[in-house]
């Protein structure tokens, strides 16, 4: 789970390429104001992101049941997949790292949506939706934030393990038809 | 009719019992040799031994069958299921490693259970299984995806993650300490200190250290969990907390809030500000205290 593919390590790099800079603090302000003033004031409890759901009760590992409730891993990855950010308001200009959390998102899309299609284990589903909404609210943050690179590297951490989960999932599938 | 029924009973209670075989394998190994054990669910509980022998024992469940490769410096060790294993029970064994060895062991839906060891590296994983580490490794790296995770490891560096599973690490980690998590909340009583980075999205992070170390560095990031941090009294590092809508609480320094626009900040220094602490959140709060 932990073992690196080394088309991992080569998106990695790519990512890591992509630069790092802060936006200047005046278009902070502009931005964060914007978003400010159609979402919530600076005081509003965290509650406003959303919250990934619960882990539902974890079912028996292959039972018939589960096999029979898991979807495909292509069509769940690319249909959960989270669509370039949407943030709240109208920002007159997506910031840097706005535009790399898009960039970054379409590779990782990419990533998942070239990985051989099977069942995800139902073991692995529930972790699958908990990312996906994590990363959905990452990148809500990050649209209130938009200088906050702690964010961008949240998002990272967040896709990666998407893509190794669901790795693993085609992986399990593939091992399951071939025994 | 009596008789008969007496039968079927004892054949019924025995059925499982006959299903089941059992497992005895011993195999030598060099000093410093890795040991791998796969089993996808059931339980895997490891236990240290003093001599230079690998054993691994317990019962293996219907259909299930053990696949062994074993070299001087390598013994691997796989539980194959059959395809169709959603009613059978999984393997539950117990795998004695010597001293000094490298383990590997990796479940799904298993437990593992893994004490009394003295590892030269530890690497343990499943998925939706609890992991519980105890004992001596100089490096250890754990993960779950939904089952909780817990270690007691004397250890000087450790990476341990998971998504929504409980992560608990207990006293005894101490040096570099990498500990991520997606929901799940991150509890940490750690010992001395040279590098500390724990990130997590939604998880809260309750975090004690006992020292840092004189340079070290301690980094904390969330985007909406709550963060409670325990420095020691005489801790010398540089304090800097920054969040958007988050509240923060100190003991040392002053919050600071902008004239206009969004966000907390505190910087302070304390002791003689030789390490490094930053805490970052976007909307959980955050509170820092000293001693205690």
């Amino acid at each position: 789970m932990t073992t690196e593919h080394p088309s991992d390590h080569a998106l990695a790099q790519r990512l890591q390429q992509l630069p790092a800079q802060r936006t200047p603090p005046a278009a902070v302000w502009e931005a964060i104001a914007a978003g400010i003033g159609t979402s919530q004031p600076a005081d509003a409890p965290s509650s406003t992101v959303p919250t990934p759901l619960p882990v539902r009760q974890r079912p028996r590992w292959r039972t018939p049941v589960a096999w029979a409730m898991a979807a495909s891993v292509a069509v769940l990855a690319v249909a959960m997949w989270p669509r370039p950010a949407q943030p709240p308001g109208p920002a007159p200009t997506a910031s840097v790292l706005v535009r790399q959390a898009d960039a970054m998102a379409g590779e990782y899309r990419q990533a998942i949506a070239a990985l051989p299609a099977g069942q995800v284990p139902a073991e692995i589903r529930p972790a699958l939706h908990e990312l996906d909404t994590s990363a959905a609210a990452i990148r809500v943050a990050l649209g209130r934030q938009p200088d906050a690179t702690f964010l961008l590297d949240q998002l990272r951490r967040t896709y990666a393990k998407r893509l190794e989960l669901t790795r693993m999932a085609a992986r399990e599938a593939t091992a399951a038809t071939a025994t | 009719m009596k008789s008969v029924l007496s039968v079927l009973l004892l054949l019924s209670v025995a059925a499982p019992a006959m299903a089941q075989s059992t497992v005895n394998e011993r195999h030598p190994l060099a000093s410093g040799g890795r040991v791998e054990l796969d089993n996808l669910a059931g339980e895997i509980r490891v236990r240290g031994t003093t001599g230079n022998e690998v054993t691994l024992t317990g019962t293996l469940g219907e259909g299930q069958r053990l696949e062994v490769e074993s070299s001087a410096n390598r013994v691997q060790l796989r539980v194959v299921y059959p395809q169709r294993s959603g009613h059978s029970e999984g393997a539950r064994l117990e795998l004695r490693v010597p001293r000094g060895a490298l383990l590997q062991a990796q479940s799904v839906s298993g437990q593992v259970d893994i004490a009394e060891v003295d590892l030269s590296r530890l690497q343990a994983q499943t998925v939706s299984g609890s992991l519980v580490a105890a004992g001596r490794a100089q490096e250890s790296q754990l993960s779950t995806v939904s089952g909780s995770l817990q270690a007691r490891l004397v250890t000087q560096r450790l990476r341990a993650n998971t998504v929504s599973g409980r992560l608990s690490i207990g006293e005894g980690a101490g040096g570099d300490l990498g500990l991520e998590s997606v929901s799940g909340g991150l509890s940490l009583k750690a010992g001395t200190l040279s590098r500390l980075r724990a990130q997590t999205v939604s998880g809260s992070q309750d975090i004690a250290v006992g020292a840092l170390a004189p340079g070290g560095s301690i980094g904390l990031e969330t985007v909406s969990g709550s963060v409670s941090l325990q420095l020691p009294r005489d801790v010398s590092a540089q304090l800097r907390v920054e969040t958007f809508s988050g509240d923060i609480q100190s003991d040392a320094g002053q919050v600071q809030r902008p004239e206009y626009g969004p966000g907390r900040s505190l910087d302070a220094r304390l002791g003689g500000g030789n390490g490094d602490v930053t805490v970052d959140s976007h909307s959980g709060s955050v509170r820092v205290r000293r001693g205690g």
